[in-house]
């Protein structure tokens, strides 16, 4: 008898306390409210990271906006319900970073046409959805004419996780910039299956070095464990999505593609804020080196400065437009000519890459 | 390749081995602990929070053993003073130390450590192919592989192993024999939650060297399932976890050099072949069994 | 006094006392929160606003509860004889699969015939999961929990492996989906909200569990099976084929919860359709003493806990794995309070 009545006693208490709080604790919105979704966590070195990194840029440039962040929602219907809530919280602006959130995008999109959301690679959009990219393998190109000459075994190991378009953007890349400075370079590369598994990423990194792959690169979602390989084991780095990742292999890093969303966050947010959405949304939004979305990393002291300032040159060269990743000749790992010399490739020709360049072992898993 | 399947089938079958050594150890006690997983997850957590905080990989280790230790005492608890099932309680472990681990570590998600480096062992680590297989790997491999027999020289030659076994075989008669068997029980499943502590240390200080929520991956439901096909017997469980790490190493090796076989199908066979392995000693294993477990695994029978 | 006290311990107070041991998790959550500075209270405020404080909060919940009450009755269906479940993840995946099939190769059929066809596939899907660790455990003793847990893992690499393979969507560049289902093949939402039809198929499964177990002969059995295998066996029962309806009725039902989230929330085949509603499924039917009311009343308070532990994340940047914590601790309290004793219903 006593315990009950302790019981309900508890009970009562608790729901008092819920409910004497002030329950206006969500005081009408005067900010500008914006949102940004996470596939993963904020600090993996990595994708989300670097999302994470651009939403610092907008709190620390636009003092009058007030942002809300969810990580580890996965890529399925689910993210819908967590842009909802933000929306329900007062957002006027998402940005649903991983890929698999387009649909979910689309769909919350049209229950809300007063809500801009941007989407971060996407190849859909709608009235009041938008999508930007950067050409990050533009950087894996430069590394990979870094690598090429820094390699001594001459196989460059490449992590990825699944064998979608930009994974092979970024394993071609780098394949094609170190073959162009060394004709002898093969890449190998395993599958994880999974964005962000350190156990398989490591693993997978210490197979390709069994394999005598001296150079390891990655497109995981938290590079990490690829690169702290790496490190263990005395083998060189090109890293990828951040240059954070060069402090867990300082001896062995030669450079690495980085993200850089600060600048193109702080535009879109402050466009929207002003009205002006419809210069991003309902249109791909792309860009490369010159449009400074997508950064090289510094180099290591593994690498020569001859071949630093070759790079650099070549950087040069791509940020002037004259030259442009990936113009031909450009052939696949069977032989079939894919672009000819001085070919430039077109939007499908990389958003919807589907086969190895020379240089790559083995086949593109169906 | 063989080579260096096995070189990945003893790195990664570590963890597996640790935990399924210590799982042994509280299944002969009677004790199923299916919370192993979260306590894998608690050392891998607390391991590199300490090693982060102090930046030494030892205490790192220790710290690991501790939590694993501790998380284990309260599945310990539930099953051998309140009485509860032991299975649900094993679950509920598990959540819990999935959520804390997630909560408690994110802070860390970020940080370096001073992880633990390969150990050479003199004179053997320069043998040509054995070298390379058996002797370029960390401390905590190594401890792994001689932890074992330690186990089972304890378990079948000494009087502890055999009060263990005891109270694991018939609770009841040991306990009239005048066997602490409340205590023994205790002692098993922290001991196995030791172990399982220590295997989330290699994870996150030597193999993976990062930490991430969730990142054992079904590693503690894998050991149970190994003890039992290794019907609770120490050595047979280094050949479960070897064979376990192998697969694990194949599918990614299979794939670097280009072989077009599905990394889920290679995926599966681990589970598979451990299913399989049940089926085709479920006689020897239900002789084999400690008698304690049959209420627990039998239920109904 | 002394029937005031048997009345405290009478059936009709267990919801009472449930609570009352929920609530005593909250507080300990809350002293771990504030061990780490954050405000307890603006937690659960948090939660119980992303749950109740918008009426799509509160439709969420019921989506979330959906596949939970199946995913329970999976694993309580089976425990009602003594049988530990754990396969619920690998069953609704199971049920999730043949429903693609079915949508992928059927899709042309008008809705009338085909939805159904989806629920007999989703049905069947998840009892043929259930049937492997049943058979294993009527013909070898193999324990099924080990069994459920280990198939889990395989069906979920299965599903990986048919996404990208066989049943890709041409057109997702390698991106491991199937195609999106046609609309005969989409189970209909309701009221502009996310709940689905696999809300009745849920209470109606309920419904019957309840029917079943009190009213039937089977359910008779089961219920003496349940208190005394030994009873039972002498009395003639035959144990091998309760093992057998058990186990494959459980599995089905979680096999509909597949089908229901692929073709309803979903559209499509992909990995992660689940994020582990066989295991709170388990923690449900635990939770509510594997009884069929309880599971309904459960399944709604975890799911106000997943819906609000994102609002968690989204208001005061606490991990959604608070949720789970809390979760933790409430079956920890349940397990060791001495409702296990007492079997209701």
């Amino acid at each position: 008898m006593r315990r009950t009545a302790r019981a309900l006693a508890l009970i009562g208490g608790v729901f008092g306390l819920l409910l004497a709080g002030d329950t206006a604790a969500q005081a009408p919105a005067k900010k500008f409210i914006v949102g940004f979704v996470y596939v993963g966590p904020k600090d993996d070195y990595g994708y989300n990271y670097e999302h994470d990194r651009g939403r610092k840029a907008v709190e620390a440039k636009l003092g009058s906006v007030e942002v809300l962040t969810a990580e580890n929602i996965p890529e399925t219907a689910e993210a819908e319900r967590v842009m909802e809530q933000m929306i329900q919280k007062g957002a006027k602006l998402l940005f649903p970073t991983s890929y698999g959130y387009l649909d979910p995008a689309i769909n919350v999109g049209k229950r809300h046409p007063d809500v801009v959301l941007m989407h971060a690679g996407g190849f859909k959009h709608s009235a009041n959805v938008g999508t930007y990219w950067g050409y990050i393998y533009n950087p894996m190109y430069l590394a990979g004419l870094a690598a090429g000459k820094v390699t001594k075994t001459n196989t460059i190991g490449f992590v990825a996780a699944h064998p979608i378009p930009q994974t092979l953007q970024n394993i071609n890349a780098l394949t094609y910039g170190a073959r162009s400075v060394n004709p002898k370079i093969q890449t190998r590369v395993i599958y994880t299956g999974e964005w962000c598994n350190p156990g398989k990423a490591a693993e997978a990194a210490n197979a390709l070095i069994d394999l005598g792959a001296d150079v390891l690169s990655q497109h995981q979602d938290c590079p990490r464990p690829v690169v702290e390989t790496a490190a263990k084991r005395n083998v060189f780095s090109v890293g990828y999505h951040s240059a954070d990742l060069q402090k867990f292999n300082a001896k062995g890093w030669i450079t690495g593609a980085a993200w850089n969303w600060g600048p193109l966050y702080v535009r879109i947010v402050q466009d929207v804020v002003e009205g002006k959405a419809d210069r991003w949304v309902n249109t791909h939004t792309r860009g490369g080196l010159e449009s400074g979305y997508v950064a090289l990393a510094p180099f290591g002291t593994a690498v020569p400065r001859a071949v630093q300032e070759a790079v650099l040159a070549r950087r040069k060269e791509i940020v002037d437009g004259k030259y442009v990743v990936f113009q031909g000749p450009m052939k696949d790992n069977k032989g079939t000519v894919l672009l000819k010399e001085g070919e430039k490739p077109s939007f499908d020709f990389i958003e919807k890459m589907s086969w190895y360049t020379e240089g790559v072992v083995g086949d593109v898993p169906r | 390749m063989l080579a260096s399947v096995l070189e990945g089938g003893i790195r990664a079958g570590t963890p597996i081995l640790y935990a399924t050594l210590g799982e042994v150890i509280a299944e002969r006690a009677g004790v199923v602990n299916l919370g192993v997983e979260g306590a894998i997850l608690v050392g891998a957590c607390a391991g590199f929070i300490t090693t982060a905080q102090t930046q030494s990989p030892l205490l790192g280790i220790a710290a690991a053993a501790l939590a694993g230790g501790v998380a284990s005492l309260v599945h310990a608890f539930m099953v051998v003073t309140v009485r509860a099932n032991q299975i649900a309680s094993g679950l509920a472990l598990m959540f819990l130390c999935l959520g804390v681990t997630s909560f408690v570590g994110r802070p860390y998600v970020a940080v370096k450590i001073n992880a633990v480096a390969p150990l050479a062992v003199p004179g053997l680590s320069d043998l040509p192919v054995v070298g390379r297989l058996l002797f370029s790997h960390d401390v905590l491999v190594y401890g792994a592989y001689l932890l074992a027999p330690l186990i089972w020289l304890i378990l079948f030659y000494t009087k502890w192993g055999l009060a263990l076994r005891a109270v694991g075989e018939r609770q009841a008669v040991a306990f009239a024999s005048g066997l602490p068997t409340a205590v023994v029980q205790y002692a098993a499943v922290v001991c196995g939650g030791v172990l399982a502590g220590v295997a989330g240390a290699h994870l996150s200080l030597a193999y993976a060297r990062s930490w991430v929520e969730g990142m054992s991956n079904g590693r503690g439901f894998i050991a149970v399932a190994l003890v039992i096909f290794a019907t609770w017997h120490p050595l047979r469980a280094v050949l479960g976890a070897v064979i376990f790490g192998a697969v694990f190493a194949l599918q990614l090796q299979i794939q670097a050099r280009g072989v077009a076989l599905s990394p889920y199908f290679l995926d599966m066979t681990p589970y598979l072949l451990t299913l399989f392995g049940l089926l085709l000693l479920a006689r020897t294993q239900r002789h084999t069994m400690p008698e304690g477990l049959k209420e627990v695994f039998e239920g109904l029978k | 006094m002394a029937r005031l006290a048997r009345l405290a311990d009478s059936r009709l107070l267990i919801p009472v006392r449930l609570l009352g041991l929920t609530a005593l998790a909250f507080v300990a959550v809350g002293v771990f929160l504030l061990l780490f500075g954050k405000n307890p209270l603006a937690a659960y405020r948090a939660i119980f606003a992303g749950a109740f404080g918008s009426t799509y909060g509160l439709s969420e919940v019921v989506v979330r509860a959906i596949p939970l009450m199946l995913c329970a009755a999976a694993t309580a269906i089976p425990a009602r004889i003594g049988l530990l479940n754990v396969g619920g993840e690998g069953q609704l995946h199971a049920g999730a699969m043949a429903a693609t099939w079915g949508a992928l190769t059927l899709g042309f059929l008008p809705r009338a015939a085909l939805l159904p066809g989806l629920v007999a596939l989703g049905l069947l899907g998840g009892a043929a999961a259930a049937l492997v660790p049943a058979v294993l455990r009527w013909a070898a003793g193999v324990n099924e929990t080990i069994s459920t847990l280990l198939l889990n893992y395989v069906i979920v690499l299965l599903v990986e492996y048919v996404v990208r393979g066989p049943w890709k969507d041409p057109m997702s560049y390698n991106w491991p989906f199937t195609p999106e289902f046609s609309d005969s093949a989409r189970l209909g939402l309701y009221w502009g909200t996310r709940i689905h039809a696999g809300l009745w198929f849920a209470l109606v499964a309920i419904a019957l569990f309840y029917f079943v177990l009190r009213r039937t002969r089977w359910g008779y059995e089961v219920r003496v099976i349940g208190d005394n295998p030994e009873a039972a066996v002498r009395a003639g029962i035959p144990l091998g084929r309760y093992i057998l309806l058990t186990m494959c009725a459980g599995g089905a039902l979680a096999g509909l919860a597949g089908m229901a989230e692929v073709c309803a929330i979903q559209s499509r085949l992909r990995p992660g359709i689940s994020t582990g509603f066989g295991y709170t499924g388990f923690l449900v039917s635990w939770l509510a003493l594997h009884h069929p009311l309880g599971i309904v009343a459960m399944a709604v308070l975890l799911g106000v806990l997943s819906v609000g532990g994102d609002q968690v994340q989204i208001s005061l940047g606490l991990p959604y794995a608070t949720v789970n914590i809390i979760m933790a601790l409430i079956f920890f309290v349940v397990l060791g309070s001495r409702f296990r004793a007492a079997r209701t219903a």
